[in-house]
Parts: C-alpha cells; structure tokens; sequence
C-alpha cells in the first residue's frame, strides 16, 4: 500500500490582492461616533458609538452600517437557494437543518403534493408527510420567509425544488457562495450543481431527469464515471473553498479543467489543491472575473 | 525591547518526569561598566556600578581590569573578596546561583557586597543574556557547563568593553587552561593577590589552597566520605540515616546527631567516628552494631595544659572514651559516613602559641568547646598572641587532624573587657555596630512635640496618676501603672506601654533593622539597643513628667480582682507623676504616713497583684527559680567590685503580675482579631522524660515530685522542704528549671490551637506586649492591636503567617542568643571580679557527675564545676562514682545531690590566655584533696556596702 | 521562601522574564474545518485548543432553550498529557467542572447572547500542555475560536494573571510560579472597553497591593489583546481580500 507522509508545512495563501476600500473591524471596535448612521447586522450601539460585534468588513448602504463577519452560520434571505437536510418530521411541518442558527422550517401547506398544485391537504396528507420526506433526506428549496426570530421557512413550490436523489453533499462557509441569478448549473461534465446559498454545495448526476413531482428517487446504480467525475468536482469545490474563494459555476469549472492532468485521488494533497486554486484563480484574473 | 527565543530546559527529579521550562534570553542585559557606550543604561539607576578607572594594581594585569570571579573563589575566598581593597567585580547569574545552591552564608555576605555602592560589585545575568547562554551539551557535567558558561561570559565581556581588561579568577587548573586558551586572561587567586601591590594582610586571608596540605604527612588519618550519590542511596535504603551534628558542649569528640524518623538522638564518640564533621554540619551517618554502642562518658573533658605533642593529646582521648561501657547506659551510637552540607562559619578564639617563633602554621583554639582546633597560615603570628581572632574553617582533608583555616581579621587583646565582650557579641551573633544613617534617618526630628492631630486621635490620660517601677538606673521605661476607683465603687487599672509602634513605622530602615535585631541584648556592663537611643531612653520611655505616647489598656475590676465588662485598649497621652524604684514603690506602699493618691494607687495595685497571684497558681502557674546577680561596678575602672544576686521585692512581682494580666488580654485579643497572623508566646509542656533528672534527685532525699500536670508539679514543689537546707527548694526549682522547654514566639496561623498554652503561666494563650522598647515581638503585636481597633492601618507583611513566622523564628533566635551572651558576660564579670580574689563560699551540689561535682553557690547564683581528678596524673583518684545512687565516695565522706559544701573560689591563672573560674573544695575535708580554708580574707572590706543602699 | 527565587535581584523571574513581560504568544486561527469557528493558542508551555459550534438548534432535550437568549454551553478538558504526571482526568472532575462554570460564566457576559433566542452556541476547549495559566489561555482561545466563528461579541475578552511576589506584581505567571504557593489573581477583561468580566484570586493578599496586582493583571490583558489583535487582523484579512470583491 502506498502511504504518503509529509512534514507538517505552513499552508501557504494564494497572494492577496491588494485590496482597496475594505474596512476591517474585529470586535469592540467603534466604526462610527456619527449618530447618523443606522445600526446594522454585526454592530452594537453603545456610548454613543457604533461598535462592531464581530470581525469582518464593514458594509454600507446609505445610513445602514452592517459588519459581515467572514465565516458565519447562513442568515437566510428571502429568495435564496438552499440545499438542507430533513432532521425531523413534525404536525404538518418538517424541520430542515440548512447551517442557520436555527432549523428552518418547511410547511406541508409549502410543498408541491404529487397530483397537482391545487390540490387540498387533507388530514390523509399529514398522516403521509413521511411518506413523502423523511428525516435524512436532502432537499433543495427556496426561503419563503424570515421569521422574527430568525427561523426560516421555506418552500418547494416549484419543480426545480424538491427531494434530492443520489449525490454528493459538500458543505463550505456559506460567505463563499457567490450569489447569482441562478444556483443550479449542468456542468460540462455531466453533472449537475446546486450552490446552496446556506452552504451546502449538492452534486448529482444529471441522467436522472425523470423528476416528476420529485418524490420518487431513481436508485438505480450511478456509472463509476460519472463518481469519478463528483468526486473530483468535490474536491475541486473544496480546494476552493480553502483557498477563500468564491464559488460559482465559472470558478469551479476552471478549477475542475485545471484538475484535469491530476488523479482525482491526488487532489486530496493540500499542495496539490492549492495549485489549482490557484490555476483557477489566474485564470479568472485572466479573463476579468473578479 | 525583548527578542525572546524559547529554550528548553530538561529537568528529571525523582521519578522520571521531563520538566520542560521555558528560557527566554534577551539583548536588553546591560554589562554595568561606566565606561562602556554600546549598552543602553537604565536611565533611573544613578550609574552603572564597575567604575571607569578600576583600582585594581597588578603586577600579572598591569592594565586597569575587572575581576570576575568564579564559583569556587567565590565560596572559598569570600573573606578576601569581602575586604574593602577589593572593588570593581562582576559577579555572573550562573556563580550567584551556585552559591546560594551552596552556601546560604556566603550568598548572604555576596548579597551585602552586591549591595554596597563602594564595592562597586555588579551582577551580570548572563544565563537570560542572549550572547552568553551556554546550552549543556550531551554528556557534559552541569559543573563543566557552568564553568563554560563564566568562561564564555568573560570573553563576552572582553569583547564588549575595550578599555578595561577582565581577569578571570579560578583556582580550577582546567578551567584557567582552557580559558588561557580561548585568549582570556585568567590567574589563581592565589597568584593574583600576591600580585597585588598592597596586598597586604589580604594574603593571610586566603584560604588555605587544598593543594598545599603534603606537609601533613601523607599519612591517612580519616576513612574517606562517600560521595553524594552513594549517600542519598544508602539513605533512600535506609542503610544511613541523615542529620545535624550537635557537638556536645563540653568534648568536640563527642556528638549526638538528630536524625529525622528517629526518636532517640544517635550518639557519635571519637575523632574517626566523627569523621570530620564540625558542630552544625548535616551529615549521613551510619549505625555501629549494638555491641560498640557507647554512652556519653558524662565525664567532662579537663582541659588540660596543652601537649606538646598532638599524638599524646589524640591516643589519651581516644583511651578515654573508649571505656568499656555498662550494657544499660548504652545509647544508639553511629558514625559519619559522609558530609551532605557543612554549616562551617566564623569562628572566635585565640592562638595556641607555637614554639616557633617564625613558624607561619599555628593552631587556632575556638572560645567554644564544640569546635575543633583549627590550623591556620599566618605570618602575624607575633602580633597576634594574646589576642582574639577571627578564623573561617576552609577545608579538611583526610590527611589533617585538624581542619585548615585562614585568619580573618583581630578582635582585641584577651582579658581585655572590650575584646571579650566583642567576643562574646560576635560568637552569639548579636548585631551590635552602630545604627546606619538610614535608620537614624527614620527618627523623628528634634525637639519633639505632640501636634494637634496626635491630640485628638489619641485618649488624653495625662489628668490621672500614673506612675512606673523599675529596677534602679533604668532608662528604657516601657510600662507604667495606675489605679484609681471609679464611681460604682470599682477600681479602674490601667497598664500602659511606650507606644514604639507609633516611631517605628512598618518597612522602614528602621523597622528593618529593629527587626534584625529582635531584642535589647543586656550584658553585665552594657546593653546593645535594638531602637536608637532616642527612642529607648528619651521619647518612647515612660519618663515621669513629660507628656508621652502610650498604648494603654484598662480594666474595671472589683476589689476582688474580679474583671468587670471587657477591656478597653486606647492609644493615648500619658503624664506619668514619678519613676519610681522597686524599693521606692515598696516603701511608699509600707509607709502608714503616706495617703496621697500615688501611694493609694500604689497600695490598691499592690492588693489586686497578690490576688491575682494565688489565683494563678492555684491555677497551676509554675514559680521557678533562677538566680539573677547584679555586679557593682567601679565608676572608673568599670570593674566589677561586688556582685549580688538580685533582690526579690513586693513590687516586683506587683508589676509583673499586671503585666503578665496585659499580655494575656492582649493575646486574646489580636487571637480573636486575627486567628491567623497573631504573634503569641507559647511554652510547650515539656515530655515527662526531661523530668527524670528531678525525680531522681529528689528521690534520693526521699521526696516524691509529682510531674503529671503543671499544678501537680507545683504543688510538690511547694511542699518540698527538707529540714536543715534552707535552700533546698531553691535548688529543686532550678532544676525543675531546667527541665523546662523553651518558649517560643510563633504565628497563630501555623499551630492547632490547643498548642497554644503557656506552661509555666498555666496561660491558655499569651504573648509579649509590655516591652516594646525591648523587644520586637511586642512591636508586631502593638500593631496588631492598634489595627485590631482602628488605631493604624494593617500593612501586607503584618497579616502574611508566613512572613510573620518567619519574623518570629529570627526573634527566637536572637532571643536565645541574648539570653546566652547575657549569661556568658555574667560569666565573664564573675571572672574579672575573682581576678584579685581567692574566696571560701557556701555551696550545695547541684549535679554529681562522674568526675565533677556541680556545685551552686547561692551567694553569686554562680555554678561551678568540681573537678574530682586524682590530684596527679597517674595517681588512682579518691573518689568513686555510684552511677545507681548518684553519689561520689572518698574514703568516708560521701557526696549526694543537695549536700552543702564550703569551697574555695579562684582564677585559674595556669593558661594565661584563656583564664577561667576554678573551685577547690574546703569543706568536707577530704585528704588529700581538700584545701585549707583560704589563708586571707580579703584585704579591702568591700566598700559598695554603703552604696547598695 | 521556599528554595527557589521567584524574582532575582536583578529583577529577573525564573524564565528571564521581567515581572511585567509576558510569555510569547503564538495563536493560529480557523484550525478545524468542521467546527463553525476553531483556534489554537500557545502562551509559553501553554497550549490550548478551543472549538465552537454554533449558533445551532437546541440539542438534547428542548428545554434547555431559553426564549429570549441563546444557551452558552461550555466544556472545558484536559489533556492526560498535558502535565508533568499523566494522569486520566475524566471530564467530571471537579477542576474541569469548575472551569467550566468559569468559562460559561466569562462568555455569557460577553456574547451577545440575547441576538439567538432559542439556540445554543458550544465552546470546546482542550488544554494540550498545561503551564500555567490554564484559564487564560483558555480564554484567549476561545474569543479566537468565537471571533473566528463569527459570533458577534461585545469585545475581545482577554485574559491574564499576575501574582506577587517581593512586592512585585508578576503578570502571567507559569507553572512553577503559580505553584509556589503565593497569591494568584486571574481577570478577565474586555480590553477596549476596560471592563473586567471575571476576577477570581486565591489565598491572601493585602488590599494595599491589591490595586497593584490588578492593575499589572489589567495591563497584561492589554496586551494579550494587541497580539490577538493582530492574529485576527491577519486572518480576517486574507479571507476579506479574498472574497472582498463579493462585498463591494
């Protein structure tokens, strides 16, 4: 058997762009003694200054002052993609771990029942919530609601939404996820990529493409190919992910054709994961993604 | 300002544990030269300390240089670096360290040096130094390492300062070649100091280099000491036992060595047993099989002429003591295998002339008996017959009877009042030079007056009739007295001290050093303050009509001494209307004319006092006898012209009944105030055994002492009475006497309570509060008090047990240390006063020992030892001892404790240089032995008979 | 004073350090990708690692959640080789526990607790080589692995200790001081805004040096807090650079 050791070595940052207009607070520190100013995420009022709570950049829009720290559960925002987990199935709603604070919250009454959008729940449709999502199965789902205290609840209520079949879940800092106007991608590879805005990053093969009503799962075997492929997607998104950069499907592309001259395996070196992102990274420079 | 670089250090103790500690080495450690301009100086010191122009004169250096010395020159040759000629020295981290770890004496006398500007001294840390740490290498004894490390500080030093040579001092041959070696200039002391243009009497000073010691012959004299390693397996086996050696006081060839775990002292007779360990060392011994166990011999050593010849002197003591011994006197016996610390220091004595004149060895002979002869190098010997010196012990090789020494410096001429009284302070280690600046610097300005502030936080008592009793020509007044009646038809008493605590202020040089002092040391002519004199004589002794700062407390008692409500404890302003005599006080209270209110007072104190006396024996308070004698001194020669034993008043015991009342009160208080940081006094109840030498003495008169309680004992005591002895209950109470354990001064955080009672007071707690002039340990508790009601601030130290112990085991020692050179100057007066005479007195065996009686007489309080020695050598002696009734016999006159004897008292003038007091007996005559009654009496009727009264 | 000398003359502690120099610090950030937040301290011999999960739902039972802030649950371990003597030290002997409480007590008055109603936030701190100043480097690591975690605090909370010894105030005492029997004060600051948020001290001291102390314990915070300052700037800062774009 071949066992690779390496000496421990400083992991190494790809050069920081030298950045310009990015304020960097940690906490206690006072952005503003300007009373004008609106107290936003990430701050506190106190003594007449505007403190930050947390370390990160300082965000402005207009009066509102918000510090966005840089590695944080998801805060949810209406309209954001997630991918979660059903961790529990309760009366007429599932509990959904999405990475947020707390387990957001899918509404029977907020899902797509098989036999059209019309239909009215009856109390044979509660009995059957299990039958339709039960705990450990993977979803994708839209936020429909932020609720006071910060739960979210979402909803399924349209057919790119729903159950999730076979596939890999990756889970990175939830700040990574750039925010577009579509997060789910066929790659070129053959397969297909939820960016979860919660974090969670869904891969799947796209030949099952029978997704009515979503509710049925097609288990029958995925090609060693198409594994080989997530797998080497997965690990792609990670390098990333550890080099601090953004994710969205441009970036994980390049990184992925950047991947290519690597067994998949060998990508799991941190060495080897840095030079790609760093491939990827010179490639976006190259071409003016920011 | 700190670039640190982590080191590690690995330790391993005891079992196998890896100790990893950090080590930071830095660049901010200045080299302390004035002449240096790369080291950034600590703005706030004043200057560095090594000078610029170091006057050290050379002929091996003839540059200006620094010295820096390494461990063992610093161990060996500190009496040399303690002289004033030698200036400018670096003293590295790495040498400091391994004295302390060796020696805490030397690190002490180092720290003073290091402490005094005019030496110029200065410490360089080299170990945190980032250029000077050495790492120990694999392999390398941490002996080497550290004498790589001074060589590497000193090249560090020649290379930092250019203007100025360092010479490295070392007696090591290795480490002087290797450094020589590297390019240092390295020499022996020896060499360095013959170099010096004066040397002077610095050459004497050297200790003895252990390399010149052939001339002893080689002949081998003492087994070899284990090493140190070999030791602490034997006694982790349990095959030797480790302790301290007390030298018995009489014979320095016999010694009883404490040994931790063991109940019983082990025994160690002889010079080989010994093995060349000196009174004080802690040594690894280990145990004769029974059959060589031996007995002290109880005989005392004779001190006989000195011998010619040293072998004589070693064969006949060697004889002596090898006496066969009876199976039952046995004691555990031992020998010393090895040294684990010497406890050597400096020793007082004088020279045992030589027979050469121009011989530069010369014996030296301690004033203490505990300590061996030691041999010393000198060329003053001339000049120094017949004087007092000081000699340090610097090795003893196997191959010397006696351990080798070097002179330290000369005290005076023997027999000269000053010199032996030197003698005296310096072998009780009594701090007696002249108060600093510093400390007079704390004192409060002259004239002194009482401001407003003073008046209103103090009780104003000055409107009552106070007064003080002391012993006549005293100055230092630290209590006085008053009794008035109150209202409700009760007596208000109050005792009030000299409030000390209000000039000595906490953590002043004067604090500090009163502190060191402990206590006024009283001798015979003297007496060596522990405040300055102004204070002790003038503004904190209760002198009468002045107005002065007092602690007072004050009871409400009935007329039968009963206490009404609780005390009260003020500070406040006195006026004390008189300073009276003991005998003046007693006749005021005896005069039926008297009525004014002093006298009242005065009659009422006195009445109260007796009360309270009964009731503190009933309560079981021992009255234990010691003899006390007071010399009258000639105004112009200050010699001693009578002695007396001190006079027992009424009034004596008056005061000291209320004083006993106020230490008491007070005890309690600070005890309940401050359960853990209280300093009392406590009298441990001594273990029946030390009682047996009582019991047995009294048995032989066919009296029963009944030891089982305090009360117990004092009540025999009171009923013991053998007709015809009128002193007999004396004498059975000093030796109950004693028998007694010491009192000792101790932190109350540190003991269960109920080791708190105070034996010979029957006191279930006490503590000293009356002489605050006199003693510290009343200063600690004045403040204690004054904190307790708000008086004063508490102050860190003051409420710390561990520094508060600390504080009370120095004033234990410098206690017994008093009490010790307090004896010893009445020692010395009592020989000076028999220095014209012969006298015949009346006596009474006090001890029958094998070959001494041990005679008391009463007349002087003195004890003097009768030496039974066949009157020729070689001759049987008349006498024989009954080890079982405790008697000697010649022919028909038989000896038992308690016997009155007339015996003649005299100066023993046979060696001039170390004259004692000799008894011969007169009474019973004893042919043969007995001398007649002296043949003149004195020929000057004593004049001080007028002047007693 | 027991053999050895805690403060030299010269004014050297046993280490080489001045009475008011702390040991080196070394700290890293984001050490475990699991945990939401996660750091590594070094002071000296001392070597902490703390992890922090959360804010996450309520776990193991529901009434634990409290409706109107979030629960901090703490734990607090020892390594068995972290000391001289190994030793098995299971989680619930009674001088984890009690650190434990400390530590919950520090960081609920620091957390802004009240922003997650019903949810819970763990703090796992492990010592790995205990040498001195367990607490504090506890602490620091677990403001670190707060900080890192992005949990809004009111402040840093940086903790440090002093003790006293010859009428000097040590700061940040080691092993071998601390166990030498003196007094040890333990605070706990909030650097920028001086306030102190735990203060605990063992054995005796005088209230005249007590201001001493605390003022050598407070300055010693200080600067614990600059050098955390600056390992949190550093690691803020590549992450912000990198995704900064994303934020304009």
């Amino acid at each position: 058997m071949e066992v690779d050791i390496r000496l421990p070595a400083p992991r190494g940052r790809l050069a920081a762009k030298e950045d310009d207009e990015i304020t960097l607070v940690t906490p206690g520190d006072v952005i503003t003694s300007d009373t004008g100013f609106m107290r936003g995420h990430g701050t506190v009022m106190e003594d007449d200054s505007l403190k930050s709570t947390v370390a990160g950049v300082v965000e402005r829009v207009n009066k509102l002052i918000s510090v966005r720290p840089l590695k944080a559960r998801y805060t949810g925002e209406i309209g954001d993609v997630i991918v979660g987990r059903v961790i529990e199935v309760g009366s007429r709603r599932w509990k959904v771990d999405v990475h947020a604070k707390l387990d957001a919250v899918l509404m029977l009454s907020s899902v797509n029942l098989p036999g059209g959008e019309l239909r009215r729940r009856s109390e044979e449709d509660e009995r059957m919530m299990r039958k339709y999502l039960q705990e450990g199965d993977v979803i994708s789902a839209e936020v429909q609601n932020v609720m006071s205290d910060g739960t979210l609840s979402l909803h399924t209520r349209s057919l790119k939404y729903g159950k999730l079949g076979q596939g890999v879940l990756v889970p990175v800092p939830p700040s990574l996820v750039k925010r577009r106007k579509t997060h789910f991608h066929t790659l070129p590879c053959g397969v297909k990529i939820i960016l979860g805005n919660n974090g969670y990053i869904w891969l799947t093969p796209t030949v099952t493409e029978s997704n009515t009503g979503g509710y049925e799962v097609d288990l029958s075997p995925v090609s060693r190919g198409d594994r080989e492929e997530m797998a080497r997607l997965r690990n792609c998104v990670l390098a990333l992910a550890e080099q601090k950069m953004l994710l969205y499907d441009t970036s994980i592309m390049y990184a992925y054709e950047e991947s290519l001259k690597f067994e998949s395996k060998v990508l799991l070196k941190s060495e080897v994961a840095s030079e790609i992102a760093e491939l990827a990274q010179q490639r976006l420079e190259h071409e003016g993604y920011k | 300002m700190l670039t640190s670089k982590v080191f590690i250090k690995k330790t391993k103790r005891g079992s196998v544990m890896k100790i990893v500690r950090e080590h930071y080495l830095r660049d901010d450690i200045t080299c302390g030269s004035r002449v240096c301009g790369l080291c950034e100086h600590p703005k706030k010191q004043q200057k560095p300390p090594l000078e610029e122009n170091p006057n050290n004169r050379s002929s091996l250096c003839k540059r200006q240089h620094y010295l820096l010395p390494d461990t063992n020159v610093v161990l060996h040759q500190i009496d040399v670096i303690e002289d004033p000629s030698v200036t400018n020295v670096i003293i590295l981290q790495t040498v400091l360290d391994e004295v302390k770890h060796r020696s805490i004496p030397a690190f002490k006398r180092m720290k003073d040096m290091l402490g005094n500007p005019d030496k110029h001294f200065y410490t360089f840390c080299n170990e945190f130094n980032k250029d000077t740490y050495v790492e120990r290498e694999p392999g390398e004894s941490s002996n080497d390492r550290n004498d790589r490390a001074i060589r590497q500080a000193t090249n560090w030093y020649r290379q930092h300062i250019r203007n100025v040579d360092i010479v490295l001092l070392t007696n090591d041959a290795e480490n002087k070649t290797k450094a020589t070696n590297a390019g240092l200039q390295a020499f022996t002391v020896y060499d360095y100091i013959k170099s010096l243009k004066d040397a002077g009497s610095l050459v004497d000073r050297l200790a003895n280099p252990l390399t010149k010691v052939s001339i002893q012959g080689n002949k081998v004299l003492f087994p070899e000491h284990l090493h140190l390693s070999d030791i602490q397996r034997g006694i982790k086996s349990g095959r030797y036992h480790q302790g301290n050696v007390l030298a018995s006081r009489e014979n320095y060839l016999e010694a009883n060595v404490s040994v931790g775990g063991l109940d019983k002292m082990v025994f160690i007779q002889g010079m080989i047993n010994l093995n060349r360990a000196v009174d004080g060392d802690i040594v690894a011994i280990e145990m004769l099989p029974e059959s060589e166990w031996s007995c002290p011999s109880s005989l005392v050593l004779v001190d006989r002429e000195e011998r010619q010849k040293e072998e004589d002197d070693l064969d006949e003591n060697e004889k002596e003591v090898k006496n066969p011994v009876p199976e039952e006197l046995r004691q555990p016996t031992g020998r010393v295998i090895g040294i684990i610390k010497r406890k050597w220091r400096q020793y007082c004595g004088i020279l045992q002339p030589s027979l050469l004149k121009e011989a530069t060895r010369h014996l030296f002979i301690a004033a203490e008996k505990k300590i061996p002869k030691i041999r010393i190098e000198t060329r003053q010997a001339e000049n120094l017959t017949g004087k007092r010196i000081i000699v340090a012990i610097d090795s003893w090789p196997r191959t010397s009877r006696y351990p080798l020494g070097h002179f330290v410096r000369e005290l005076g001429n023997v027999g000269e009042k000053d010199t032996e009284n030197e003698v005296l302070l310096l072998e009780h280690d009594v701090p007696h030079s002249n108060f600093s600046q510093a400390v007079l610097n704390c004192l409060p300005e002259m004239p002194w007056t009482i401001t407003e502030e003073d008046e209103q936080k103090r009780t104003n008592l000055r409107h009552i009739d106070i007064c003080s009793v002391d012993p006549p020509g005293c100055t230092d007044i630290d209590d006085a007295l008053h009794c008035r009646r109150l209202e409700n038809g009760n007596l208000e008493v109050g005792v009030h001290i000299a409030d000390v605590s209000h000039f000595i202020r906490p953590n002043t040089p004067l604090d500090n050093e009163a502190a060191s002092r402990g206590t006024t040391v009283y001798l015979s002519d003297m007496r060596i303050d522990m405040v300055p004199e102004l204070l002790s004589s003038n503004l904190c002794s209760l002198r009468s009509n002045v107005d002065r700062f007092a602690f007072s407390v004050l009871w409400e008692v009935t007329d039968e001494a009963e206490l009404v409500g609780k005390p009260k404890f003020m500070k406040s302003i006195i006026h004390s209307k008189a300073s009276l005599t003991y005998a003046e006080a007693q006749m005021k209270i005896d005069d039926p004319n008297q009525h004014d209110t002093l006298t009242e007072s005065l009659r009422n104190l006195n009445k109260l006092a007796k009360i309270l006396k009964r009731r503190r024996i009933e309560n079981g308070a021992l009255s234990l006898a010691s003899t006390e004698v007071r010399f009258y001194v000639d105004s112009e020669t200050h010699d001693p012209i009578d002695v007396q034993v001190k006079e027992i008043r009424e009034t004596n015991s008056m005061v000291e009944e209320f004083m006993l009342l106020a230490n008491v009160t007070v005890a309690q208080k600070i005890k309940d105030e401050f359960p853990h940081c209280a300093c009392l006094r406590r009298h441990p109840s001594p273990p029946p055994s030390n009682f047996d030498p009582l019991i047995k003495a009294a048995k032989s008169k066919g009296l029963t002492v009944d030891v089982s309680s305090g009360k117990a004992l004092s009540d025999s005591l009171d009923k013991a009475q053998f007709p015809g002895n009128p002193f007999f209950n004396t004498m059975l109470r000093i030796m109950t006497t004693r028998c007694m354990m010491q009192a000792v001064y101790f932190c109350s955080g540190m003991l269960p309570e109920d080791e708190f009672v105070h034996y010979g007071l029957a006191a279930p707690i006490y503590t000293h509060y009356t002489s605050p002039i006199r003693r510290f340990s009343d200063i600690i508790v004045h403040r204690l008090l004054a904190a307790s009601i708000g008086a004063d601030a508490t102050y860190p130290e003051l409420l710390d047990k561990q520094k508060t112990q600390m504080v009370c085991n120095n004033l234990n020692y410098r206690h017994k240390m008093a009490q010790y050179a307090g004896r010893a100057s009445v020692n010395l007066h009592t020989q000076l006063f028999f220095k014209e005479r012969v006298q015949d007195e009346e006596g009474y065996v006090l001890f029958v020992r094998k070959n001494a009686l041990q005679v008391l007489i009463p007349k002087y309080g003195l004890e003097g030892t009768l030496f039974l020695n066949a009157p020729e050598k070689g001759a049987a002696s008349l006498f024989t001892y009954d080890e079982e009734e405790n008697t000697q016999t010649a022919g028909d006159v038989v000896f038992h404790v308690f016997d009155p004897v007339t015996i003649q008292l005299f100066i023993d003038r046979s060696n001039v240089q170390n004259m004692k007091l000799s008894v011969k007996l007169v009474k019973p005559v004893v042919p043969g032995f007995s001398v007649p009654p002296a043949a003149y009496k004195q020929t000057t009727e004593p004049p001080t008979k007028k002047r007693k009264k | 004073m027991a053999g050895v000398e805690l403060l030299s003359d010269q004014g050297f502690r046993i280490d080489g350090r001045r009475p008011h120099e702390l040991r080196k610090i070394e700290c890293r950030l984001g050490v475990f990708r699991q945990a939401d937040g996660s750091a590594y301290i070094e002071q000296g011999n001392t070597k902490v690692l703390a992890a922090v999960y959360g804010p996450h739902e309520v776990r193991g039972g529901r009434g634990k959640a409290l409706h109107d802030k979030v629960v901090v649950n703490c734990q607090y371990s020892m390594a068995t080789f972290s000391t001289g003597e190994r030793k098995r030290r299971p989680r619930g002997d009674r001088k984890s526990q009690e650190m434990t409480m400390h530590l919950q007590q520090t960081f609920d008055a620091t957390i802004l607790t009240t922003l997650y109603p019903r949810s819970q936030i763990d703090i796992f701190v492990e010592v790995l080589q205990a040498d001195g100043g367990n607490y504090c480097a506890s602490v620091n690591a677990a403001t670190l692995a707060l900080i890192d975690a992005g949990i809004p605090l009111k402040d840093y909370v940086c903790a440090s200790s002093a003790g006293f010894v010859r009428d000097t105030a040590l700061v940040d005492m080691n092993h071998l001081e601390e166990s030498s029997g003196g007094t040890e004060l333990i605070i706990a600051t909030l650097p920028k805004s001086q306030q102190i948020v735990f203060l605990e001290m063992n054995s005796r001291l005088h209230e005249d040096n007590l201001s001493a102390v605390m003022d050598r314990a407070v300055a010693g915070c200080t600067d614990v807090y600059n050098v955390l300052d600056t390992a949190v700037r550093d690691h803020v800062g590549e992450t912000a650079a990198a995704i900064g774009g994303d934020a304009a």
